[in-house]
């Protein structure tokens, strides 16, 4: 595998859903440099989550290309990108109890052989992504006993567990409260810098995205409306065109806040 | 590592009252010389064993790959199908004492392709997909469809031998022999391989299919390996010993109970505990009402779905204090 | 024949229902839905009366030429009225009560028969042949039937047993007129002990009880297919090849011919035990 600069790459990816009366995606480019948090943000429908899909091969685009670690995105077998990126997806099933060291190293499946059992190896790395994500505590806890910012800490360690260099999370703190969104943003940051991961995020909190993230992308019904650090891309034209909505830009801790205005009441 | 040795004590103890006990009385020293035992009780004990293993198995994979609990082997329309097969062989009047078994497997294998084919909705822009919940109700309506026609041609048809062919298809194990054995045993552990080898995707599957893929597996090909390996082996239990119930939807569950929801464990649980299951019941059939038998499909319901309720309220008690 | 053990399934043993008090003119236009009535309507010699009968009354060979009516169970209402009836002869069986009732909607009398025994048929030929205008050759079959049975059963003279099907296994139980002329016919069915017209047992049960011959209802001198499975070849009457056809003109459905069937069956039991 090629040493590459970026670990994702999508150059000017264009992509519409099968039956669908305009594209998706339209001529969007990200790149995810090592070591580094990025956000993608943007109103509901502007092509975030599929973007990830086109990035990681999922779905193939119409034009443009996607990479990843410099090979294009088909030539991965599901099994060899897992060891790569681990990904905490928006969704996911609750079918069967579990306790939380079973779920975690449900995230040793790319590294085990076909018959093969599980190794100390990989005890030890599910362990170890239990400790960086402050949840080994939990270990033997059964899953849906878990709040709401726990199961989410659990995920991302089975995440982890994968040993990847990129971490992919979408929309991981859509219904945490506050403390436990600080938490996780916390958490992410922390295996940026101390681990060296780099880190994909899709989210909505504008605000918190500009206080941990490196480097933004917004997007606007399919198309980039800004790329580059956060202070660059949260500007106040910028915002109210995307998000259609006004707003004040403060800053604060050298990054833009965003504060949305309250309409005026106009007049029957 | 004490379950297991239970769980195969448990297996060598039905092996054995299968073929200890019967409507014959056969004096412990002559067992082994007795053409009762070798030529009917052993074969049929073997063949119980083989056959609620697969079911259990099949029955396992199949409440996974559809996602669904209540999944049960002979919902996705094969036993439709082996009863049209079965019937159609007899109005045919095919000969020969393999022609009605493999009319039923032939029968079950066409409702399974078909199945497949409307499981298969389209989409993606990769190719069609299979959707677990499409081939749910493919399955009802397939099964359905078949019921349907075979009523039809049974209720028109002059022979009382076509009014017996569902007798036969509620039959059971009588039809067992060393050579229906040999058959089974030669055609069972392919499907079992695919299914165990696909034990761990299967588990990812569990958290939903893109879950899955971001973990490595494999999704499209996995569920269709699994719905063709589960199909098969309720194809051949259903051409040799007709429509056998509650096995392949309770034994996975009992198994679960003890044994948790890793795939790699519950399978060969699943195939011990469902042949132990289908050998006492089948023991059971042939012993209560002597010299008259009880349909084994009934007796797999009495016992099964008791031991099912106790073994539940055990666990529920255990898990849901936090 | 196989297919009219469909009547031999069901065990019943009650006295017959008639609608009408005994007084009444002969009945000239009569449906008989069910293979002995019909049989023996034609017995009495009132053959040329019956105006429709069931899909399975097969004899004797002129019954043929009387016109279908389709089943005897479950019978098809609007079928039977376009014959025009003043008699319909009826199965005994609970499926039949509704039937009864509709045909005494549409003022359609009928009459509801015990047909599964050798005495059923004795007390049917009376009752048939009072209708018919026909008391004495009603009481003439019915007296023979009668003698048949009051005789003592001789000495048996082999063991036997009635296998009807094969997949699940199914023999005849004392239930069953087969097992009556079985004991009359000097043999001793296996499976007396079950009361019921018919069981499901297992191959090891007939294995067991060891039958020196096993019988079948078929047509044609061929085996039975089952005889050649590895599995029944544990039964020694099936490995030794010691089958006896029984055609269904003869053995098919309690008939008034029962006291030949006797006679061809003992004969058939002799040979069995010399050899």
């Amino acid at each position: 595998m090629s040493d590459s600069a970026a670990l994702l790459s999508a150059q000017r990816v264009t992509y519409r859903y099968p039956g669908a009366s305009s594209d998706a995606l339209r001529d969007v480019s990200l790149e995810i440099r090592p070591g580094a948090f990025h956000a993608v943000l943007g109103p509901n429908g502007s092509g975030k989550t599929t973007l990830l899909r086109v990035a990681l091969g999922l779905v193939a685009p119409s034009e443009g290309i996607a990479d990843i670690a410099g090979r294009p995105a088909p030539a991965w077998s599901r099994r060899e990108l897992a060891q790569v990126v681990g990904v905490v997806a928006q969704r996911e099933d609750n079918l069967f109890p579990q306790r939380v060291r079973e779920t975690v190293s449900l995230g040793r499946y790319s590294h085990l052989s076909l018959w093969g059992a599980e190794q100390p190896a990989d005890r030890a790395a599910v362990t170890q992504a239990l400790e960086r994500c402050d949840a080994l505590s939990l270990e033997g806890r059964w899953i849906w006993t878990l709040s709401g910012g726990e199961y989410q800490r659990v995920r991302l360690a089975r995440a982890l567990a994968q040993e990847p260099r990129l971490l992919v999370l979408d929309e991981p703190t859509a219904s945490l409260d506050v403390r436990h969104e600080m938490q996780l943003f916390e958490l992410v940051r922390a295996l940026v810098d101390r681990h060296g991961l780099s880190v994909l995020m899709i989210t909505h909190h504008v605000n918190l995205a500009a206080r941990f993230a490196d480097r933004a992308l917004l997007l606007a019904d399919g198309r980039t409306a800004a790329e580059g650090a956060p202070g660059s891309v949260l500007t106040r034209e910028m915002v109210e065109r995307v998000f259609a909505w006004p707003v004040a830009i403060e800053p604060f801790d050298g990054r833009p806040q965003m504060i949305p205005l309250r309409q005026p009441k106009e007049s029957a | 590592m004490r379950r297991w040795l239970g769980l195969v004590a448990l297996v060598v103890v039905a092996l054995a009252t299968a073929v200890l006990l019967g409507p014959a009385h056969v004096p412990l020293g002559e067992l082994a010389s007795s053409d009762i035992v070798r030529t009917l009780r052993v074969p049929r004990a073997i063949l119980a064993l083989l056959v609620g293993g697969s079911l259990a198995v099949a029955g396992a994979s199949l409440q996974a790959l559809v996602r669904n609990p209540l999944a049960d082997p002979f919902l996705l329309g094969l036993s439709g199908g082996a009863g049209l097969g079965a019937v159609l062989a007899i109005a045919l009047r095919l000969s020969g004492p393999w022609a009605l078994p493999l009319a039923a497997f032939a029968g079950a294998l066409g409702a399974m392709a078909l199945v497949y084919r409307l499981g298969l909705a389209g989409g993606g822009g990769r190719g069609a997909q299979l959707d677990p919940r499409v081939l749910l109700l493919a399955g009802v309506a397939v099964g359905a469809f078949a019921g349907a026609i075979t009523t039809a041609i049974v209720s028109l048809a002059e022979a009382t031998d076509l009014r017996n062919a569902f007798l036969w298809l509620w039959g059971g194990l009588s039809g067992a022999s060393w050579q229906t054995v040999l058959v089974v045993a030669v055609y069972i552990p392919v499907p079992l391989v695919v299914l165990y080898a696909a034990a761990r995707p299967l588990d990812l599957l569990a958290l939903g299919e893109e879950p899955a893929t971001h973990l490595g597996a494999d999704v499209e090909p996995l569920k269709r390996r699994v719905y063709v390996a589960a199909s098969l082996l309720t194809a051949v239990a259903v051409a040799v010993s007709g429509v056998i119930g509650f096995v392949g939807l309770i034994v996975p569950h009992i198994a679960r109970l003890v044994w948790g929801h890793r795939h790699r464990a519950l399978f060969p649980a699943a195939f011990l505990g469902g042949g132990a299951l289908l050998l006492f019941a089948d023991t059971a059939a042939r012993v209560t009402v002597a010299p008259r038998e009880l349909p084994v499909g009934i007796v797999t319901a009495l016992v099964g779905v008791p031991l099912f309720a106790l073994l539940l309220r055990r666990w529920a008690g255990g898990v849901t204090r936090p | 024949m196989r297919r009219l053990l469909l009547a031999s399934l069901f065990a019943v043993a009650c006295r017959p229902t008639a609608d009408r008090p005994s007084a009444q003119p002969p009945v000239h236009r009569i449906v008989s839905l069910a293979p002995s009535s019909t049989e023996l309507l034609f017995a009495l010699g009132a053959g040329s009366q019956v105006v429709g009968r069931t899909t399975w009354c097969r004899y004797p060979p002129a019954a043929l030429q009387v016109p279908d009516v389709g089943d005897g169970l479950n019978p098809n209402i609007e079928a039977i009225a376009a014959r025009q009836p003043d008699l319909v002869v009826l199965y005994r069986s609970p499926m039949n009560e509704t039937a009864a009732a509709q045909l005494r909607r549409l003022g359609i009398a009928s009459v509801t028969l015990p047909q599964d025994r050798l005495e059923d048929i004795a007390s049917a030929a009376r009752e048939l042949g009072r209708r018919t205008g026909r008391e004495a050759a009603g009481d003439s079959i019915a007296s023979a039937i009668e003698a048949l049975l009051g005789k003592a059963p001789p000495a048996a003279i082999a063991r036997l047993a009635f296998v009807v099907w094969d997949n699940p296994p199914m023999v005849i139980g004392a239930g069953s007129y087969l097992d009556q002329l079985a004991t009359l016919a000097a043999g001793s069915n296996v499976f007396h002990d079950l009361g019921a017209a018919s069981a499901t047992v297992s191959i090891e049960t007939i294995a067991a009880r060891n039958p020196d011959v096993i019988l079948v209802l078929s047509d044609s001198t061929a085996l039975p297919p089952y005889s050649r499975r590895p599995e029944w070849r544990a039964i020694r009457a099936v490995r030794e090849g010691r089958f006896i056809m029984l055609p269904a003109d003869l053995f098919g459905r309690p008939s008034p011919t029962a006291p030949t069937a006797v006679a061809v069956l003992r004969r058939a039991l002799e040979g069995a035990a010399r050899r």
